[in-house]
């Protein structure tokens, strides 16, 4: 029950089902959006964030990673990501959870899928994922904060500073019922997704909530037992701070994110993603998080530019085949 | 021509039919060598030029800058450095790994370890 890594792509590929049970994951880096309580549009994919093996670089990690294994990327303080899941079509059930706070339900990191609530997203139907599930087709985008400043949604809702990163699993429909599903579809098949110092723990980021985006977290509406959940493929992503990436890998970080602000005053455009689906409601735990912008201006008195309006003028309407753009521009 | 020379030429034709800017002059001078030879080196009158030009050709037609470079009969030099740091592993290892299957080749140099968490 592999995970590969290939050229920054995560590749999850339950052979041991199917032949065609295969996806892959990237971590896009994009534009924060602005934390004012509004509802933003989609922002671009600006390029994939690097992936590293853990183990490759073991001898100036803290031990702790090396032992959860998996996968690490950089990240800025304050630098936005989202998901992007790409594939052939094989159906997957796929949980996300940010230090082991599940990203869709709110609830603890749990194996198995759960149906009430929901708690993971549903391929090929979702494309991405851009952040926490707070209202029925609002998510708060996922923004890098340092573990143990209080920001992250795993300290709000649990108070401790333990995990951070990333976790996944992913189950994959039932060898037969992907069969059945494939002779009815046979004609409707698609592509869908286009869109040498020892490093301290203090290194180590959390993901917390940012400002509020239009994005539907789809509904399954298949029965629960369609996934195969005896055959789950489980990954752990870590996320460094970027200012540590160099030092932990020996290659250089990536530029610090263009700011939400100089993307748009170029002219570039924001994106609304049109898709049919009905959508999960949202979870009340992470509808009651503080954002990022939130806490800050409780502790500081302001939120800096977190909060700063950008006036958003070119949004492009992408509908059943997500278009959204992916570049490595910036 | 050259196997590497028709490539390049495809691919720039395919960019040029969308965008002027891909034009054999102005392509020549983004990279930085003069057009006459660039158009020798399309039409495989020259032998494929050396590696850092390929890495600028592969960044501006967008293509795989490993797979130019192996058209020309060449291997990345980042390569040939993880190669020489451990000539013995490496050399059996590709050997083994010659008749194998791209899935299979996968599967072992680039499984994700799973940890405790």
């Amino acid at each position: 029950m592999p995970v590969y890594l290939d050229r920054d792509e995560l590749i999850f590929h339950a052979d041991d089902v199917h032949p065609d049970a295969r996806f892959s994951l990237a971590f896009q880096r994009t534009l924060r959006i602005p934390d004012d309580g509004r509802d933003h549009p989609l922002p671009p994919g600006l390029g994939r964030f690097p992936l590293r093996h853990v183990e490759d670089h073991a001898d100036r990690l803290p031990q702790g990673w090396v032992t959860r294994g998996g996968v690490m990327f950089p990240m800025y303080q304050a630098e936005a990501m989202w998901i992007l899941f790409s594939g052939g079509g094989y159906p997957f059930a796929v949980k996300i959870a940010a230090g082991k706070i599940n990203a869709v339900s709110g609830e603890r990191w749990s194996p198995g899928l759960n149906r009430d609530p929901q708690d993971y997203c549903v391929l090929p139907e979702q494309p991405w994922l851009d952040g926490y599930a707070v209202e029925r087709g609002v998510i708060r985008q996922f923004v890098a904060m340092p573990l143990g400043q209080g920001y992250t949604a795993e300290e709000q809702l649990t108070g401790a500073a333990e995990w951070g990163g990333v976790q996944i699993v992913a189950y994959p429909m039932k060898a037969e019922r992907w069969e059945e599903l494939r002779r009815r579809r046979a004609k409707e098949m698609r592509v869908y997704a286009m869109r040498a110092p020892m490093v301290a723990e203090s290194a180590a980021m959390g993901l917390a909530p940012g400002g509020r985006m239009r994005q539907v977290i789809v509904r399954d509406r298949r029965p629960l037992d369609v996934w195969d959940q005896r055959h789950g493929l489980r990954c752990h992503v870590a996320i460094l701070n970027s200012a540590d990436w160099a030092a932990a890998t020996g290659s250089p970080a990536p530029q610090p994110p263009v700011s939400a602000r100089d993307y748009t005053a170029a002219g570039l455009p924001w994106y609304d993603y049109y898709a049919e689906a009905p959508a999960v409601p949202g979870a009340a735990a992470l509808a009651s998080l503080k954002s990022v912008a939130a806490l800050a201006r409780e502790r500081h008195g302001d939120a800096g530019d977190l909060a700063e309006p950008v006036p958003v003028q070119r949004v492009l309407r992408i509908g059943q085949t997500p278009g959204r753009a992916v570049t490595s521009a910036f | 021509m050259s196997d590497f020379g028709a490539h390049v030429r495809k691919a720039r034709e395919a960019k040029l039919t969308q965008d002027r800017r891909y034009s054999l002059r102005q392509v020549a001078q983004r990279i930085g060598v003069e057009p006459a030879y660039l158009s020798k080196v399309e039409r495989g009158e020259t032998a494929p030029p050396g590696e850092e030009t390929i890495r600028a050709l592969a960044r501006e037609l967008d293509e795989d800058t490993d797979v130019l470079l192996a058209l020309a009969g060449k291997v990345s030099s980042d390569l040939k450095e993880i190669i020489l740091r451990r000539p013995r592993l490496f050399a059996d290892l590709l050997r083994q790994l010659k008749q194998a299957p791209d899935h299979a080749i996968l599967r072992l140099v680039r499984e994700v370890k799973d940890g405790d968490w």
